[in-house]
């Protein structure tokens, strides 16, 4: 993984994972303390699926906007001549 | 710069389900928008480095998540959907299912911490793998599914899924006898 040192397409600074690392380790607790993580119901599970999907889908049906459809034209097509 | 159509293709089929990971990281349409632009002129600017026959959906998420995280960083989290664009534009489709209990599941959403939301709506909702999750998030394979796990876990109980009944007393009985022998 070695870029550009202008294109941030690296993985965030090692500081900021360190707040979760340390609240991944919840994982490790004994079983007693894990029971609000105690696997879910697969309805539950489908249910919660359904609704991300549903509420992403939404939007993600709306295709490409224009301007944005533009701009990746204007920026590929240069050459083109494409306004 | 001239392009391959056939990649550029691929950017511009990413853009919806980059726009719709935008916006749930945003929680605003016009910052979101604004988000996927900066992400796709630094994606074609620096073209060259994306391999052709690799995942073009998780480079340019890779890109957006980090553009995202320094922008977080510097300006911390604004006021989410303040000229309440995301809220009208859910309100212009009438059609939309259950919409009431949609706006709750967003409040609910809103809720959990970033890290969990994010790899939630990655997984869930953009369709990448673990390992495809884990790589745009710059993490272990592991801590994704922890984190998966606690969102949905966290979820649930902001939902109260099914009403009280599913989670009174039985819910651990019920949850063994429904998730079978799921890990």
């Amino acid at each position: 993984m070695t870029t550009g040192k202008t294109v941030n397409l690296q993985p965030p600074a090692p500081d900021e994972d360190k707040a979760e690392a340390r609240d991944d380790d919840n994982m490790s607790r004994p079983a007693t303390h894990r029971k609000s993580e105690v696997r879910l119901g697969r309805e539950v599970q489908a249910r919660i699926g359904q609704q991300l999907r549903a509420m992403y889908d939404d939007v993600v049906s709306q295709g490409v906007p224009q301007h944005i459809a533009d701009l990746v034209r204007r920026l590929t097509d240069q050459d083109d001549g494409v306004a | 710069m001239t392009l391959d159509p056939a990649i550029r293709d691929q950017v511009l089929s990413t853009v919806p389900s980059l726009r719709a990971f935008a916006i749930s990281l945003c929680g605003n349409v016009d910052r979101a928008d604004d988000l996927v632009q900066e992400t796709l002129l630094r994606a074609l600017a620096h073209i060259d480095s994306f391999q052709p026959g690799t995942n073009m959906p998780a480079w340019l998420f890779t890109i957006l998540r980090n553009l995202f995280r320094s922008e977080y960083r510097k300006r911390r989290r604004e006021v989410e959907d303040a000229d309440g664009r995301y809220a009208d534009m859910l309100k212009s489709h009438p059609e939309q299912p259950g919409r009431v209990e949609f706006g709750e599941f967003r409040a609910a959403l809103a809720k959990l911490p970033p890290d969990q939301r994010e790899a939630l709506i990655l997984v869930g909702a953009s369709g990448f793998s673990y390992e495809d999750t884990a790589t745009i998030c710059g993490c272990a394979v592991g801590t994704i599914k922890s984190r998966v796990n606690r969102a949905r876990t966290r979820l649930a109980d902001l939902l109260a899924i099914d009403g009280v009944d599913d989670f009174g007393p039985d819910r651990a009985t019920r949850a063994v006898l429904a998730g079978g022998s799921r890990n």
